[in-house]
């Protein structure tokens, strides 16, 4: 994945207004077989999530239990470290939701 | 004016490590050549189809590069649209020809995907998708899950009954000496599979293969004694992200693109006799039977289970070639494979796996999750 820094730069300025929104969860899956970027991190769950405001968002689940993967659980977006493409690359920040 | 198809060629669809991406698109090329009675001066026009050049072999310049192959110096483009390049670089062929401007044009589909290891191809093919798929980490296994979740609740399907897409699909490889799989499965074998993404299991799951598959199209008519026609190609497109999309149980891009090919030819889904189906994950297979209109809605993967789309038992036979999950899914391949495929049946040179009496066939080939759609409809 190209993470150059103006790249993750651009994409900052949709990252904070999102912090501290909550939704639902629409549907729910856990990544076991991940791409080379997130190997470290499987398994880990992918939720689509409706916002309060109504827009959808496709995002990592964390601090998690099998009881979270519920249609309908309340969540809230949270700023959290995301993938390191290696040793020298930036590290990356992303949305991820964290059940309420 | 008509679309003929003069001649078509596939490799052995799988892991063919010793095989170049080279030697794969010369096999299919000179086998379509070949049956079309064509040598390489007779072509117009190279059409190429494939997606992963140059993300994992920093191959760009397709055109050029199998113009060489066939030493030709005709102009040639390179076509991409995810899963979707072989069928998407036909419809741009076919276009070129009812333009008027070409008589007689080359299509290839041509993907290596072995060279790269699994977490690299994973991270690839999110080329597909959207900017925040590839940023919340989901891979499009993950992304078929996230649909598989969806119409599991909502049509009250099980597990065991998406499973029966891959048996049906192992049973029809079975049958199909090109195939990656020539293996029977059962219910059990999917069911007992390591998990890929909840609820998708391996066995869900197409393959990483390697392969590629030609067809000469032309508007000449053709000397076989079962000259077979394209009579619609279309395309429509739809959001990258799944998330973006009002329902996650139909790919609205497939109907859209289907209605329109049945419009132009005049028939109903009924009509149809043979389908090559993009089936990526059993669950892919399962909601394209819906939105082709072959099954009601949420009977889908009910309607394969009881086997009403296996050769031998069904009215509309769906993969007859074993589909992506057993013939292979070289990607950029697939779409040109599926038109082989479809031929062989209305030619009536399907060996064991003949689809008696098949007069109409349809190839449903999707690029990403549904972000584009090609439907074509193929005739004696």
């Amino acid at each position: 994945m190209i993470t150059t820094p103006v790249k993750l730069w651009r994409r900052q300025k949709n990252v904070a207004g999102l912090i501290g929104v909550t939704g639902q969860i629409l549907h729910w899956t856990i990544i076991r077989v991940p791409a080379k970027t997130f190997m470290n991190e499987a398994p880990y769950p992918v939720v689509i999530v409706e916002l309060s405001n109504k827009q959808r968002m496709i995002g990592q689940l964390v601090d998690w239990e099998e009881a979270d993967l519920k249609r309908g659980r309340k969540v809230i977006a949270v700023l959290r470290r995301s993938f390191t493409a290696d040793s020298e690359s930036i590290i990356t920040y992303a949305i991820k939701f964290k059940s309420l | 004016m008509k679309i003929n198809i003069l001649g078509t060629a596939t490799t052995e669809f799988g892991e063919l490590w010793k095989t170049s991406p080279r030697e794969l698109a010369r096999v299919a090329i000179q086998g379509a050549l070949k049956d079309a009675g064509k040598r390489p001066k007779d072509i117009d026009a190279l059409f190429v189809g494939n997606m992963l050049a140059g993300i994992f072999g920093n191959q760009a310049n397709l055109g050029s590069l199998f113009c060489e192959e066939l030493g030709v110096n005709v102009p040639a483009s390179h076509v991409e649209a995810a899963c979707a390049s072989g069928g998407l670089a036909l419809h741009n062929a076919i276009n070129s020809l009812l333009a008027g401007r070409y008589n007689t044009v080359l299509v290839l589909g041509v993907e290596k995907m072995t060279d790269s290891s699994q977490d690299e191809v994973t991270a690839g093919l999110m080329a597909a998708g959207s900017d925040e798929e590839r940023q919340a980490g989901v891979t499009f296994p993950g992304i078929y899950a996230l649909m598989a979740q969806a119409y599991m609740s909502e049509y009250n399907v099980t597990e065991e009954e998406l499973a029966a897409v891959s048996v049906k699909n192992h049973f029809h490889g079975s049958l199909n000496d090109k195939a990656q799989f020539r293996r029977i499965i059962t219910v059990e074998d999917v069911m007992r599979s390591g998990k890929i993404a909840d609820p998708l299991k391996l066995l869900d799951c197409s393959p990483i293969s390697d392969g590629a598959s030609a067809v000469v199209i032309s508007t000449e008519t053709s000397k076989n004694s079962k000259p077979v026609f394209i009579t619609a190609s279309e395309v429509a497109t739809d959001t990258l992200s799944l998330h973006d999309r009002q329902s996650f149980t139909t790919l609205s891009s497939v109907v859209r693109a289907s209605q329109a090919a049945y419009k132009k030819v005049g028939i109903k889904a009924s009509g149809v006799d043979v389908a090559e189906i993009h089936d990526c994950f059993s669950i892919a297979e399962a909601i394209a039977t819906e939105d082709l209109g072959f099954s009601k809605r949420g009977e889908g993967a009910k309607d394969i289970a009881n086997g009403r789309m296996t050769i031998g038992k069904g009215k509309i036979i769906t993969n007859p070639s074993g589909g992506l999950k057993a013939c292979g899914h070289p990607v950029g391949a697939t779409g040109i494979k599926q038109i082989v495929e479809i031929t062989q049946h209305l030619r009536g040179e399907a060996g064991a796996r003949q689809v008696r009496g098949a007069k109409i066939g349809l190839t449903h080939n999707v690029g990403g999750s549904g972000a584009i759609a090609v439907i074509h409809i193929l005739q004696n």
